[in-house]
């Protein structure tokens, strides 16, 4: 019966030892960490810009937690009482991330923790997050379609145009900004957007439930123009779709993507080490190449030849109309519910 | 000793008959039943009716643009849905979109559910996997398909166009009609079984004996096979209806922006306007509504067959 203990003893020494190497190994690896993000190219691009180069030769395993926005901002919402949330760095557009910030959810940023930071360009920074890309938003047409080329907003609301204008739903405040801006109306007051939407809805625009919809919208020409990020009719030209941009008279509007650690983040240690990775020059570069945003760092420099399809001019920089956020995020819901009842209804 | 032993021995077997006998009526008396009910119930309390009491009183509380929800006790939210005739419409096309489709899933399935009830061929399990075939696909999946068939550059369009029958695409996509396609391939399935489990437990003796009397095809239909496969229809029918009450995927994908239905209504106002809770009160009124409906519905089905039983046991 000894023998039969011993080996007992020793078998469970064993499995013990076995169970516990790689828990000492993902300890010793520096751990992990979720990353709540979009799908498709943009994570993609994560993994090959951010991931593979600075994140893993650190030992840090990255978890991405794909969803569109809505759902991510849902999450953050649901978990805010939670001790532990469940991402460790979110990613949001400009105006979700305000939204959110409003209930306190992120930990600030500091150069001590994201040694990065002190690239980032003054007018796109923000306490409760870091600005990771950006675009601006622009009109995109079809050159063959469409001549002479639209200059201003106003030029889509042309009655011969009627039936062609089509735009994705998720940008309704977009839309909306852009048809208050031709309207008298400001980044504080969109109200003047509902008659001269109501106008364009009588010339039959379009409304399509997501970006790639409209794509294939644009490429199958059931529609001939739209109201777009910049980075996004770069993509599409890249695919091969026949469309042109102009940067609008009135000026064109930045978005920017953010990233924050929520103050509920399980790995806030690997979060910030994530931010700091992200603000790399080689990391900017890798989306703007591919995906068409412009870095937020003043230290990345865009090869000319991609600089003249994605960038803005200082003069075009110099008439953006910046967003109001906290106009958008009191009147978000109101302007939704209208865009929803009364131009798609 | 050993004639003492007899009796002994026969006590304790008649003892160890009692005690047995009374362990069994013990058994009998304490059943495991309601024992092993308990786990599942408790998984349903703490999955289900714990969420669901929490989105309850969500639904009395206020939304504030910049405080997201403020802990209240009023009936705002469920006021303003039954003031609110763009809420109300949202409710009747969904009303409307799931009755067509459960009579439109009852008409399919029928002729379907009666083949399988009734064919002897040795194919039969492979029709019946036919049927169960498409519950293996994601109602995104299978929506995705229709895309690319009811698009302006689809199969269906691209056929019309090359035989000449129209000079531009059709708009199929993001119609009413698309959604009704999709809903209705998604819940026939559901329909077919359930009928089809109900037409074999009716015996071709019945039909043939109807028949023998001089009911032609038609009347043994309407006289024999609709009455006494009531209670399929009956069940049928409120399943794919209440499927279809909550459909979101298909008329999201299918129906477009422009087309609203509860399950997408409510979603908005969680995720999009971060309103949870009116979406909390939209979730109960969606509820609510499938239920009395359901309820009605098979209410007056199961009067009338009752009725009609009555009708033919006093003929």
């Amino acid at each position: 019966m000894v023998p039969t203990r011993i080996s007992r003893r020793a078998a469970l020494a064993g499995a013990t030892a076995a169970l516990a190497a790689p828990t000492g190994a993902r300890a010793q690896s520096g751990g992990r960490l979720v990353v709540g993000t979009w799908g498709g190219d943009y994570q993609d691009l994560l993994k090959l810009n951010i991931e593979d180069p600075l994140i893993k030769p650190r030992g840090i395993e990255t978890l991405y937690d794909v969803a569109t926005a809505p759902p991510r901002k849902t999450k953050l919402l649901a978990e805010r009482a939670s001790r532990r949330g469940t991402f460790d760095v979110a990613c949001l557009s400009d105006i979700d991330m305000f939204e959110m910030a409003q209930q306190n959810l992120f930990d600030p940023p500091t150069p001590e923790l994201v040694p990065n930071m002190r690239y980032v360009i003054k007018s796109l920074s923000k306490p409760y997050a870091l600005p990771h890309i950006y675009s601006g938003k622009v009109i995109l047409y079809n050159p063959e379609r469409m001549r002479p080329a639209p200059q201003s907003y106003n030029d889509l609301w042309d009655p011969k145009w009627r039936g062609r204008i089509g735009f994705a739903d998720g940008l309704y405040m977009q839309v909306i900004e852009s048809a208050a801006i031709i309207n008298g109306g400001s980044p504080t007051n969109f109200e003047p957007a509902k008659p001269k939407l109501l106008e364009l809805k009588r010339l039959e625009a379009r409304v399509y439930p997501s970006n790639e919809a409209l794509a294939a919208a644009l490429k199958s020409e059931e529609v001939w123009a739209t109201i777009m990020w910049l980075a996004r009719g770069y993509m599409w030209k890249k695919a091969g779709i026949n469309i042109a941009h102009v940067v609008p008279a009135e000026g064109a509007t930045p978005i920017v993507f953010d990233k924050a650690v929520p103050r509920n983040a399980p790995n806030k240690a690997n979060a910030w080490v994530w931010m700091n990775a992200m603000l790399d020059p080689k990391a900017q570069l890798g989306f703007a190449d591919r995906m068409g945003y412009v870095p937020t760092v003043t230290n990345a420099e865009i090869p000319p030849e991609i600089a003249r399809e994605i960038s803005f001019t200082p003069e075009q920089q110099e008439r953006f109309i910046q967003p109001n956020y906290d106009y958008i995020a009191q009147n978000n819901s109101q302007l939704l519910e209208w865009w929803t009842r009364e131009f798609k209804g | 000793m050993s004639g003492g032993e007899q009796p002994g021995g026969a006590v304790m077997a008649s003892t160890a008959a009692a005690i047995g006998s009374a362990a069994r009526r013990g058994t009998a008396r304490f059943s495991l039943g309601p024992v092993l009910v308990i786990p599942a119930t408790l998984l349903v309390l703490l999955f289900l009716a714990a969420p669901m009491a929490l989105l309850f009183r969500y639904s009395f509380n206020r939304y504030s643009p910049r405080d997201f929800m403020i802990e209240a006790l009023t009936a705002e939210n469920y006021l303003r849905f039954f003031t609110d005739p763009y809420f109300l419409g949202v409710l009747a096309t969904t009303v409307q979109v799931a009755a067509l489709c459960t009579l439109i899933a009852v008409l399919a399935a029928f002729p379907v559910a009666y083949l399988l009830a009734r064919t002897e061929s040795r194919f039969k399990s492979a029709l019946v996997i036919a049927v169960v075939f498409p519950l293996m696909v994601g109602n995104v999946v299978r929506a995705a398909g229709w895309m690319a068939l009811l698009g302006n550059t689809g199969a269906v369009n691209a056929t019309l166009l090359r035989l000449g029958l129209v000079t531009e695409p059709v708009r199929l996509m993001f119609t009413p009609f698309a959604v009704i396609l999709g809903i209705v391939a998604v819940v026939l399935p559901y329909m077919i079984l359930t009928l089809q489990s109900v037409l074999e437990s009716i015996g071709r003796d019945v039909e043939e004996a109807a028949a023998n009397l001089g009911a032609g095809p038609l009347t043994v239909f309407t006289r024999v096979l609709l009455p006494l496969s009531l209670p399929g229809i009956i069940a049928g029918g409120t399943l794919v209806f209440i499927l279809c009450m909550n459909a979101y995927a298909t008329p999201v994908l299918l129906g477009g922006p422009q087309f609203k239905m509860m399950a997408p209504a409510l979603y908005d106002q969680f995720a999009r306007t971060t309103n949870w809770p009116f979406g909390a009160a939209l979730a109960f009124i969606l509820m609510t509504a499938t239920l009395v409906l359901t309820l009605v519905g098979t209410t007056l089905l199961a009067r009338r067959m009752h009725q009609r039983k009555l009708e033919s046991a006093a003929r």
